[in-house]
């Protein structure tokens, strides 16, 4: 009997794969696979993020963007300016895919130093435990004080040469307390099960504990709280720039474009100056969010979806 | 009677000596293991039973220092392995012996293995762990050592996660984990307690064959006597933190002298009796902080309480040769004149 099904597999297996032993992760990629919403947009976020990664080819190099045209002043959309040109007379369609380069830069650098120390300090404090966790919440509550939009100006007058980079390094300065917070409850909670003892009770040190044993665990909630981050990074990128505490002016991006809807004007009669930045904005930060979600969905071993 | 004269002979495997763990409640540390002495000699199975809370996990733990740091510790006594201390050895030196020399079981089979890594991942990582060693190499031992244990199809197995397979499979392939790097100690706390009783049977069976395989000695640690009549040459019975009685396994069935241990026996359900209700020791372990200083633990349960067991704290003793009792019944535990409680003699 044994032999005559091992052939047949076999024959099977050489036309069709076999199903592998499928790990708990390449359960919940192909479970987040078949999720239609999040697939459309991941579609569209990896459109978005190529059109900005390619804006210098696709369209003109980012020094013209800021160039002043006094001919081409507020014009409509045309053959030649696909989303017209703002009050300046600089090309809207290539000042969005510019500006999404500078904010899904600043959006993704600020997101991985964050969940990165974030994780670091809510993992050390979470399986330490005592004293240890004692400090290191401590001082996160100490961070958590600063109300994010005063520090955030005082830093950028502080740091009188402002630039993107000072701008990551001041939002992911003040916005890892939260992650820190999460990933301790987590790895709290996980660090309770016995494997944890038991990879302790062959030999593991508390390190390789740690980083093999207990983050693959906490992985999932870190991958969501990154991706819902990412999000919640680029509203504030938008936000202080529309403020005018973000990006500098002379550099694209969407909140720097936005600015400029603040003039009755262009909100009311000059709706391609502000709408483009607008929409692609909104678009993308709705598709992080379902991702998070489908992500969220394809963890969750209850959910049948 | 030969093998136990053969077994004397050896030195002890592990010895320990006055052995106080304590946790700390509100700051204070409360001892949740008394002044516990005993020694496992190579090729035993050591049986710790008593009831839940009565601290045989916290002693198993203590012998691994696998105690939650900041909340236990341990505060005195010694534990001896082939000729080092380990309550004296860093986190780094204890290290090289956790899962090398001394392997543990635990009790849960469902949580005790990383559900995001494949079985072979999780034997193959002790062996990495204590052996120089190539992963082809490894990845045959680990399919050798799951064969071992009685799991069929191991070559599929091994690739197999946790998910996948049923408690007993798990326990199994936990016990492949301990035995990967030949232990000379296995500490079993509670392995068969969560597993259905046809399973709990095979497993028992298993660590048995384990054992005369592979020479190790075993420190069992459960709640039921039956799998300690099966399975262990020595007995050590617990009750509050305390060693109430320790002799070995047939001594203890024949003629249990503790009235806890008699209590115990008696609340095992039997197959030649004629009994419509299971005997019960009404009460419950007295919690960590109502622990009484003096006299006997067990004296406000015991059904044989006498007035001075309340006042006086009896010493474990040798009534009869090898039968070590703690319980103011017998001459032997009272304690000498000028010693007050707490001094254990040999």
């Amino acid at each position: 009997m044994e032999p005559v099904t091992q052939a047949t597999s076999a024959a099977v297996g050489s036309v069709i794969k076999p199903p592998k032993s499928q790990s708990p992760w390449a359960l919940a990629r192909r479970k987040f696979f078949k999720n239609k919403i999040a697939m459309i947009s991941l579609v569209f976020l990896i459109i978005v993020t190529l059109l900005s990664i390619f804006a210098e080819p696709l369209t003109i190099p980012v020094e013209e963007t800021a160039k002043i045209n006094l001919t081409q002043m507020s014009k409509e959309p045309s053959a030649e300016h696909f989303f017209g040109t703002d009050k300046s007379g600089r090309d809207v369609f290539a000042r969005t895919l510019h500006g999404g380069q500078t904010s899904l830069l600043l959006a993704f650098s600020i997101t991985i130093a964050v969940i990165t120390i974030g994780s670091i300090v809510g993992a050390t404090a979470g399986f330490f435990g005592g004293w240890v966790d004692n400090a290191l919440m401590r001082f996160t509550d100490f961070m958590m004080n600063f109300p994010f939009l005063l520090f955030v100006i005082v830093l950028k007058s502080i740091f009188l040469e402002s630039s993107t980079a000072t701008l990551i390094f001041v939002i992911s300065v003040l916005s890892w307390t939260g992650t820190a917070r999460l990933v301790r409850s987590k790895v709290m909670a996980e660090k309770e099960n016995e494997y944890i003892l038991s990879a302790i009770s062959i030999g593991c040190s508390p390190f390789k504990t740690i980083t093999k044993h207990l983050l693959p665990n906490v992985m999932s909630t870190i991958i969501v709280q990154a991706t819902l981050t990412l999000a919640v990074m680029i509203v504030a990128e938008t936000g202080l720039s529309f403020l005018g505490f973000g990006v500098p002016m002379n550099i694209p991006s969407w909140g720097n474009m936005l600015q400029e809807a603040r003039s009755p004007d262009v909100l009311t009669s000059k709706w391609w100056i502000w709408i483009p930045p607008a929409a692609v904005l909104t678009g993308t930060i709705l598709s992080i969010n379902f991702i998070g979600e489908g992500f969220k969905d394809a963890f969750n071993p209850k959910s049948n979806r | 009677m030969s093998v136990n004269t053969q077994l004397h002979k050896d030195a002890p495997l592990l010895e320990v000596k006055n052995l106080e763990t304590a946790f700390s409640i509100d700051g204070q540390y409360y001892n949740a293991v008394d002044n516990v002495s005993f020694s496992v000699k190579p090729r035993e199975i050591v049986g710790i039973v008593g009831e839940s809370g009565c601290g045989k996990s916290v002693m198993s733990l203590s012998i691994m220092k696998l105690l939650p740091k900041g909340i236990g510790k341990i505060k005195s006594g010694s534990i001896h392995f082939e000729g080092v201390h380990l309550e004296k050895m860093s986190d780094k030196e204890i290290n090289s012996i956790r899962g090398k020399d001394i392997a543990m079981i635990f009790q849960e089979p469902m949580t005790s293995l990383n559900p995001v890594f494949s079985i072979g991942f999780q034997i193959q990582e002790v062996l990495f762990n204590h052996m120089k060693i190539s992963k082809k190499e490894a990845r045959l031992k680990s399919i050798a050592l799951l064969k071992s244990v009685g799991i069929s199809r191991p070559e599929k197995i091994v690739d197999e996660y946790p998910h996948q397979l049923s408690g007993g499979m798990r326990q199994r392939v936990m016990i492949a984990i301990a035995i990967a790097c030949q232990p000379k100690l296995l500490i079993a706390d509670e392995p068969t307690t969560a597993l259905d009783v046809t399973v709990q049977a095979q497993i028992l069976e298993l660590l048995k064959d384990i054992q005369k395989v592979n020479d190790m000695s075993v420190i069992l640690i459960t709640h039921d006597l039956g799998v300690v009549a099966e399975m262990c040459d020595e007995v050590i019975v617990m009750y509050a933190g305390k060693i109430v009685e320790k002799t070995d396994v047939d001594t203890l069935f024949h003629d249990p002298k503790h009235p806890y241990t008699k209590l115990l026996m008696g609340a095992i359900p039997r197959m030649d009796e004629d009994v419509e209700v299971l005997s019960s020791i009404k009460g419950i372990v007295p919690s960590l902080k109502n622990m009484p200083k003096v006299g006997c633990k067990f004296a406000a349960r015991c059904p044989q309480a006498m007035p001075e067991c309340t006042s006086i704290t009896p010493i474990l003793a040798e009534t009869d040769e090898g039968h070590e009792v703690s319980c103011l019944l017998y001459p032997t535990s009272r304690p000498r004149e000028g010693v007050l409680h707490n001094e254990y003699r040999g």
